[in-house]
């Protein structure tokens, strides 16, 4: 038989814990998450479970539509495009292009973004000013127009589309952890293992870190919902993904010459963009909504 | 932190307010005369042009955008029977060696009066002379002007053929030619062969200052039922109507080529009558639905076909040639890339032709004798082949990149692997030009009903090297028959030779003829008279639009 | 104040500085050559190209080639477009003013429904207007823009026919361009179709203003929202609460009045990303504006144009956000010190 606590708070669980402890309580944001974690698995499987071909061209199935309609049929189940590729298979093989690299360039730019935050928030002077200065032209921009800016640059492509958002978002993640890390130097908390010998970068990564990391998440949900739409608006203007990818943007783009005699297939990638944005944004709004709950206790 | 009541900011979410009613309330219909919506048409175009001078080009949306509506040519085409018919000449006589042609010219034609150009005198021989002068001649000032770069003249070899263009009086001109040429008259109507003003052209010599001498090809002076006004490139252009045009009263006052590459945003600005008339039109059954559209529907003399460079493997090889064509599904191409407005092309010709005949027998699709025609050129394995397409929309191929995915599935069943490969529309001209493709899928809209214009400028020995060959094949048999149509008068002889050319293109196969697509333009209701024409694009000058409820 | 305004345009100078040195040096990492790149002349005989390399000072060291490019810079020299042969500068004032015209319509629209919504969510604060305001916006927030133009299009275009669905004005009126600006251009003619012309100007607005203003103004819902909350839970407004002033009034005379000035804090940043909106907008709306012609420019490798619009797009975002600035400051003097603090 178990002891007794004595003490409650014994056990202090982690800000991170504490943060799922909250964001449980939201039905919404849990169903979010279910919904984010579904996305991710099917960018991971997706092209293990596509009832059909997403690439291949099927002549005697062209533009079907969707199987509620009288013409649909039931093994296509959202129809079929004018090359007689299933609708279905080619959204959930977009699913690991729009969404899946979504993440990956935001985990990048993540990575890149609080190492340098990091360094530049234990350096002073000219440097600091500078990359100050850097920032806030930066920022200033918004990220859409400075991918299209540096795809001019490139030269369009999926490849350089990525590069450019994670080019935008680095920034981002900069200047985001230098704040967090400056404001959590002012605590006393941090005092306390310096005054026992322990090297800057010690501090950094066993105390700090810990407790800025829920700022960085929320950040990376902000930065992954941005990107989802900044690679489907560059795949839709033609600068993205090349036509043959079922990247939702550039087959929306695709789609646009049969938006009267075959609707769904624009309006089908653009309700898989909206949903992949919207969970993600639900997602990023149940964490901030508990970190505030977590503040305000 | 509290900022004073009467703070500016107050003030101005006030006028805010105050401005967003007065817009609210201006949205109300009104009620003013809409002449101005009567008078004028626009014309939803799919490109800008690349000059205002037709001599220049040879792309078909300059055609449409200036030939018909600037110009006249000395000939014209009956839109019924294909028949040349006058036009500025109001009659011509070819002497009996077929070497002398003179022509009459009509003395009441007047050029466009605009802020840049004031005519003081009528066309007259000066003015026919001048215009082809400046091709001919390449110590006229306007050939330096364009560095001589005339591709549709240079494509019939005109400065070979015309020994002299000579001014018998005010209204009489003569071609010398060096040899007869049968399809001469047919190239003088042909869209390329517009009449300028001598008068213009002498006023911007006048001026004295070269970078003007460009202007005759952009600030455009002609006799055509049109006026140049304003042009904004990517944009629209606007002309207005000439009111001295010799032929007959124009009904439209003011026409504006609304210019709107995307195919979608074309069929909805027809949707939402922004546009009176688009120019080729995607979801033909959709127009057909709707009353309030009309779906205009000309056949036009194109081919859209599949060229193999024959002087690079694996095409150098006629077997090769012919199993690939053996193994693509035309039929489903025309259903799936031109929703059924096209035929298959079996032959180069489209069956409207004279010189058409239907062959005895038509190329079949089969996987099996193009597998095995495959296995006897020692490629059983098949091969990768990179496959061109044009990357723009064109009257005779709406779109090239589907054909090429059909292509690419049908060609996997005989173990060819397909890589579509396609460049921005000028560099893609360039590269085929220099022949760095291995088959691509081109086509070709004829300037004129005359048989020739299909054989000479696609498949002649002359033209693998000018670059308009897009198969580089040269066959001196094939040569031989084109140069004996051409000198011979006598039709039924003429069609012989062009029948016999045409047996030797479906044994050598250099290119299989995919599809002869039917030009379609779509309008509302509210617009009357025909507006294409079977060849050198389109016309308002017979179009007139209904009174109708502006929506 | 003054040493605020100092930090600001120092901050401006370093970033057109930033701006030119990134536009210069694209000139040798574009393809072909660097002359033909800085002036785009394509078509241009040697001799011209020789004038122009010696106007450049290509002979000299990168420096001075740099110095010579922002001479020609603020001449207003940006060379000519490859594609049309136009100079950059000429089409730019063309272009640019519609893009302008069409986020000014866009802000203005996505302030007055906006603010006023976020404060009512404030107001009735955790309640049930709230979250239906908030869900709201949350959609709008995640809608592609390019859909939402599609879906605009397919409602209000096609099936009801209300508004117009491309383009500026219906091109049979013809108005002469002065500003660039539609409206004060149809203002400024002497067109017997003035007024009708206006209304129609109106009408093609409409539609490419709301597909700007939805993700903008969600925004806005939130901002106004944040700042209302916090505006009435400070000390001031409890102390009015405290003297007996009724809700309403609070919320008029204090609440809203303090609220739009934080909001016009974020405006500048608020423009460039209605700006941004713009340039997808455009391409769909067939607006003859700078962001479909940087569009179209990309796709024709016209590099001339390409860094011009690049200059000038970043240039006026940058400019707009340091107006923004000086406005806030202007409002609120508590900020210019705060921000000195915090840097």
């Amino acid at each position: 038989m178990p002891r007794d606590k004595i003490y409650i708070e014994e056990e202090f669980p982690s800000p991170i814990l504490q943060l799922w402890l909250t964001f449980k309580r939201t039905p919404v944001a849990i169903w979010a998450l279910f919904c984010y974690v579904l996305l991710v698995l099917l960018a991971i499987f997706g092209s293990f479970i596509t009832p059909h071909s997403a690439m291949e061209n099927n002549l005697d199935m062209l533009l079907t539509p969707p199987a509620w309609n009288a013409d649909g049929d039931i093994s296509y189940l959202l129809g079929t495009d004018d090359l007689g590729r299933d609708m279905l298979s080619r959204l959930i093989q977009g699913t690991s292009l729009t969404f899946g690299l979504s993440i990956l360039v935001v985990v990048c730019a993540l990575i890149i973004g609080v190492l340098i935050g990091s360094v530049s928030a234990l350096t002073r002077g000219v440097k600091a000013s500078l990359l100050t200065h850097f920032l806030d032209v930066v920022l200033s921009m918004p990220s859409l127009l400075l991918a299209i800016i540096i795809v001019a640059i490139l030269g369009p492509g999926l490849t350089n589309v990525l590069w450019a958002i994670g080019l935008v978002l680095i920034p981002q993640f900069i200047h985001i952890t230098r704040n967090a890390i400056k404001e959590e130097q002012q605590k006393g908390y941090v005092l306390i293992p310096i005054l026992d010998g322990a090297s800057e970068l010690r501090v950094l990564v066993t105390s700090i870190y810990p407790n800025i990391i829920d700022k960085i998440i929320i950040q990376a949900t902000l930065a992954q919902s941005a990107a989802i739409l900044d690679i489907a608006a560059l795949g839709f203007l033609g600068l993205g993904a090349p036509v043959a990818l079922p990247e939702w943007g550039s087959m929306l783009a695709n789609s646009l010459d049969l938006f009267y005699i075959a609707p769904w297939t624009s309006y089908l990638p653009g309700l898989a963009i909206l949903i992949a944005v919207i969970v993600t944004n639900l997602v990023g709004e149940g964490l901030r909504h508990s970190l505030k709950l977590q503040k305000e206790n | 932190m509290t900022v004073k009541s009467d703070s500016p900011l107050s003030k101005m979410t006030g006028y805010l307010m105050l401005a967003l009613l007065t817009l609210l309330s201006g949205c109300e219909p009104a009620n003013t005369e809409d002449s101005i919506f009567t008078d004028g048409l626009v014309y939803c175009s799919e490109g800008s042009p690349t000059s205002f001078n037709p001599q220049l080009v040879t792309s078909g949306t300059t055609i449409d955008a200036t030939t018909r509506q600037i110009y006249n040519r000395l000939l014209d085409f009956n839109r019924d029977n294909y028949q040349l018919e006058p036009s500025l000449a109001r009659s011509w006589h070819v002497t009996n060696d077929g070497k002398k042609i003179t022509f009459y010219l009509r003395k009441d034609v007047a050029f466009h009066q605009t802020r840049y150009f004031k005519p003081t005198r009528n066309l007259n021989a000066d003015d026919v002379i001048f215009s082809f002068e400046r091709i001919l001649n390449k110590n006229n000032p306007f050939y330096r002007a364009a560095r001589g770069n005339y591709p549709f003249f240079r494509g019939i070899k005109f400065e070979q053929l015309v020994e002299k263009v000579e001014r018998i009086d005010d209204y009489t001109i003569r071609f010398i030619l060096t040899r007869p040429d049968a399809s001469f008259l047919s190239n003088l109507g042909a869209p390329f062969a517009v009449i300028l003003s001598k008068e213009y052209a002498d006023q911007l010599i006048a001026q004295n200052e070269p970078s003007m001498l460009s202007m005759l090809d952009y600030l455009p002076i002609g006799t055509g039922p049109f006026m140049y006004k304003e042009y904004r490139p990517n944009a629209f252009i606007r002309y207005q109507r000439h009111d001295q045009y010799w032929k007959h009263p124009v009904a439209i006052e003011k026409l504006i080529f609304n210019i709107t590459p995307n195919n979608t945003g074309r069929l909805t600005k027809l949707l939402t009558h922004e546009c009176d008339v688009i120019s080729y039109p995607i979801a033909p059954q959709e127009i057909r639905s709707r009353d309030d559209l009309q779906l205009e529907e000309v056949t036009s003399f194109n081919v859209a076909f599949l060229a193999f460079n024959t002087i690079r493997p694996p095409f150098d090889n006629p077997l090769v040639r012919q199993a690939v064509s053996l193994a693509i599904n035309r039929e489903a191409i025309i259903n799936a890339v031109y929703f059924d407005q096209a035929e298959i092309a079996h032959s180069l010709l489209p069956t409207a032709s004279w010189a058409y005949n239907e062959p005895q027998t038509k190329l079949p699709y089969s996987i099996e004798q193009a597998k095995q025609l495959l296995a006897d050129a020692g490629l059983e394995q098949g091969f990768t082949l990179d496959l061109w397409a044009i990357p723009v929309q064109r009257a005779y191929n709406p779109d090239a990149r589907k054909m090429a995915k059909l292509i690419r599935s049908d060609l996997a069943r005989i173990g060819i692997n397909v890589n579509i490969i396609t460049y921005e529309w000028s560099t893609f001209l360039r590269k085929l030009s220099d022949g760095e493709h291995q088959a691509a899928l081109v086509g070709w809209s004829a300037d004129h009903p005359d048989p020739d214009n299909f054989f000479t400028p696609l498949l002649s020995c002359s033209s693998a090297r000018s670059g308009s060959n897009r198969s580089f094949w040269c066959n001196r048999n094939f040569d031989q028959l084109l140069a004996k149509a051409l000198s011979t008068r006598n039709a039924k002889q003429r069609r012989d030779y062009y029948l016999q050319a045409q047996q030797l293109i479906s044994e050598e196969f250099p290119l299989l003829p995919i599809a002869h697509a039917k030009r379609a333009q779509a309008k509302t209701s509210l617009v009357q008279g025909n507006i294409l024409t079977p060849f050198g694009g389109i016309t308002f000058a017979d179009t007139k639009k209904l009174a109708g409820e502006k929506q | 104040m003054v040493l605020f305004a100092l930090r600001r345009l120092n901050l401006l100078l370093f970033t057109l500085l930033m701006l030119s040195v990134v536009a210069f040096s694209l000139n040798y990492f574009f393809p072909g050559s660097a002359i033909v790149n800085i002036t785009g002349l394509v078509n241009a005989t040697d001799a011209q190209l020789a004038s122009y390399e010696k106007l450049y000072r290509m002979d000299q060291s990168v420096f001075f080639q740099y110095l010579a490019y922002l001479r020609e810079l603020f001449n207003g020299n940006m060379g000519v477009s490859m594609s049309t042969q136009n100079p950059i500068s000429e089409e730019l004032i063309t272009y640019l003013p519609a893009t302008i015209e069409l986020s000014l319509a866009a802000l203005l629209l996505a302030m007055i429904f906006g603010v006023p919504l976020g404060f009512i969510a404030a107001i009735f604060h955790n309640k049930v207007t709230d979250k239906a305001i908030l869900s709201v916006a949350m959609v709008g927030y995640s809608l592609p823009v390019f859909w939402l133009a599609l879906i605009l299009i397919l409602v209000f275009s096609i099936t009801l026919s209300w508004f117009p669905s491309s383009g500026q004005l219906n091109l049979l009126f013809e108005i002469e361009q002065v500003t660039g600006f539609k409206l004060i251009d149809i203002l400024l003619s002497d067109s017997p179709y003035r007024w009708q012309a206006f209304q129609d100007a109106l009408e093609h607005l409409v539609l490419p203003a709301i597909t700007v203003a939805i993700a903008p103004m969600t925004i806005f819902i939130r901002l106004a929202r944040t700042s209302m909350l916090e505006v009435l839970e400070s000390n001031y407004i409890k102390a009015a609460r405290a003297k007996g002033l009724s809700n309403i009034k609070i919320i008029y005379h204090h609440g809203i009045r303090n609220a739009l000035v934080r909001i016009i804090r974020d405006m500048g940043l608020q423009f460039a990303n209605l700006m941004t909106l713009a340039m997808i907008a455009e391409v769909i709306f067939d607006w003859q504006g700078a962001g479909s012609w940087l569009i179209d420019s990309i796709f024709q490798r016209d590099y001339t144009a390409i860094q011009g619009g690049l200059i000038a797009l970043a240039t006026f975002t940058f400019f707009i956000n340091i107006l923004a600035d000086f406005i806030y400051a202007s409002l609120n003097p508590v900020e210019r010190y705060t921000r000195h603090a915090t840097r």
